[in-house]
């Protein structure tokens, strides 16, 4: 009956029966155990953990890289973005600009026609005006003449004496003529006033 | 109920066994496994397996992180999640990421040892766990006491880390009080406690499956058409506790290097 | 009957790391079932309170020896 453990009793119990006692450490377990840790610990430490360790830095280091070198290239695609935005804003003010000069030119010059050709259509109209108004002054003149001519002739040859005296014969012609250019002889009134004269109409038809 | 005990740890067979000379349960003795004797030196089984498993581990982690890549190979990418465990869920979380590089050979060299002499109990055609034989256990133990209480030293000098190991912030009436019980436990209880678990599991859980195994036959081979039938679910929970033990053995393995990181960074703590 | 009355007292010694170990996972399986993201920070602490309070056990085993 042991219900007490001495160091004592304890430790006698090795020599008896070296293993029926497990919490007595085999000494040269402990010595082997202690030697193969050292071993096991200096392969970790000297040639597995700085591998691993440097393949890890390595790999830190590589995605860390490649983040930087990503972001490089996106900034720089950005820069170019931006710059060719730049220029394609600047293109495109650049094109308002042109289309909106070659408006204004257009204007300008669509509007310098117009004044042109309206010039020259006044000038035309008013050329043409004056060539009226010469011809038919011209007209006029020449109708004068003539028609105080034929009706001079065509009374005298009616009155039967010749109306010689050009004096009167002219007021008579220019009266007439002024009568009849301001309307104040109807034809009804001349030949009411006038028989003479229709009759000659009539004789000279 | 007599309680004389027996010359060793022994129980008794079950007593409703008809057969013969009844059943004699496993003792320590069976973890007892001399190979050869060398002059004094008496080599173990659990040496010799020792041996090889830290050949096999020397080997095979050199092999795997020698062309250590940028890109990672299949091996080595293998070998990174298994180096991944110790790194980053023990080492880098317990200590911190601005220490936890130095004493990462430490934590994976622990890490990994311990849970090889572990599985060594249920692979390997030993099925015996290296560390259920004490002295390993004792021997990372020492190598982690040193280790810990040399870095305390180092950081806040000797006075320092006596004064450091009291929790700050205490009424000054509570030191006397406190000091005693963190000298214990610093000194005491973290070895004895961290060495005793990993021996404690591996030993229990092997006598467990042995007892399993061992009764099994004893049931099959020498009981009656009763006791031949209780065979088969003996043999599955056999099994069963050899799965048990695999999530044991692993789950020894992180909590040894978990309780090293812990005890590193606790040593390592400005303020305790 | 015979045997050992260390092997009572390793039983009885299991009792209480075996409660302190249910409560200390159920406390776990609490915690990641509230904040499944709080997993990681949260499987040390429990796998360290595990291993602190397994240790009761392992001297209840080991006194179990040494009382032999």
């Amino acid at each position: 009956m042991h219900f007490t453990a001495t160091p004592a009793s304890v430790v006698s119990l090795v020599p008896a029966a070296e293993g029926s006692m497990p919490l007595i450490p085999h000494w040269e377990e402990l010595v082997f155990g202690l030697i193969m840790f050292a071993i096991l610990w200096w392969v970790v430490a000297k040639k597995v953990v700085p591998n691993i360790e440097k393949a890890y830095e390595e790999r830190h280091a590589a995605i860390e890289g490649g983040i930087a070198q990503a972001e490089n290239a996106q900034a720089e695609a950005e820069a170019a973005k931006a710059q060719y935005e730049a220029q394609l804003a600047e293109a495109r003010s650049e094109a308002a600009q042109i289309r909106e000069d070659a408006r204004a030119e257009g204007a300008a010059i669509v509007a310098q026609m117009r004044q042109q050709a309206q010039d020259e259509a006044n000038r035309i109209t008013e050329s043409a005006h004056k060539q009226i108004d010469a011809e038919r002054q011209q007209a006029a003149v020449t109708l004068r003449g003539e028609v105080g001519r034929m009706s001079t002739d065509l009374a005298g040859r009616i009155v039967g004496h010749e109306l010689s005296e050009s004096s009167t014969r002219q007021s008579i012609i220019d009266r007439f003529l002024s009568e009849l250019e301001t309307g104040k002889v109807q034809p009804e009134k001349v030949t009411a006033s006038a028989p003479g004269s229709s009759t000659v109409d009539g004789q000279e038809s | 109920m007599t309680l004389t005990a027996p010359a060793s740890w022994v129980g008794t067979a079950p007593t409703a066994s008809g057969g013969g000379e009844g059943y004699q349960t496993p003792t320590p003795e069976i973890f007892w496994q001399p190979l050869f004797e060398l002059g004094p030196i008496t080599v173990t089984n659990q040496m010799a397996w020792a041996a090889i498993i830290t050949a096999a581990l020397s080997f095979a982690m050199i092999a795997l992180s020698k062309n250590a890549a940028v890109v990672p190979g299949k091996g080595q990418w293998l070998f990174e999640n298994f180096y991944n465990l110790p790194r980053n869920t023990i080492a880098r979380d317990m200590i911190g990421t601005r220490h936890f590089r130095q004493y990462l050979p430490l934590i994976v060299t622990l890490f990994t040892m311990v849970l090889f002499f572990n599985l060594a109990g249920s692979f390997f055609g030993s099925m015996m766990p290296v560390t259920s034989k004490i002295g390993f256990p004792i021997a990372l133990t020492l190598v982690v006491y040193v280790v810990y209480h040399w870095i305390g030293v180092k950081k806040h000098g000797l006075g320092g880390y006596f004064k450091h190991m009291v929790p700050g912030g205490l009424p000054k009436a509570v030191v006397p009080v406190i000091f005693p019980l963190e000298l214990i436990t610093y000194f005491i209880t973290r070895p004895l406690t961290l060495a005793l678990r990993l021996f404690g599991n591996m030993f229990a859980g092997h006598m467990l499956i042995y007892l399993f195994v061992t009764g099994a036959f004893y049931f099959l081979i020498e009981g009656d058409i009763l006791l031949k039938l209780v065979s088969l679910p003996t043999f599955l929970m056999a099994g069963v506790m050899l799965v048990f033990e695999l999530l044991v053995q692993f789950l020894q393995a992180f909590v040894f290097a978990l309780l090293t990181a812990s005890y590193i960074a606790g040593a390592l703590a400005d303020d305790h | 009957m015979e045997g050992n009355l260390s092997v009572v007292g390793y039983g009885l010694s299991a009792i209480g790391p075996a409660i302190a170990v249910g409560l200390i996972f159920a406390a776990y399986i609490n915690g990641v079932a509230r904040q499944p993201e709080a997993r990681n920070l949260l499987q040390p602490i429990a796998i360290l309170g595990f291993a602190l309070a397994e240790a009761l056990a392992i001297f209840g085993l080991v006194l179990a020896f040494v009382f032999n």
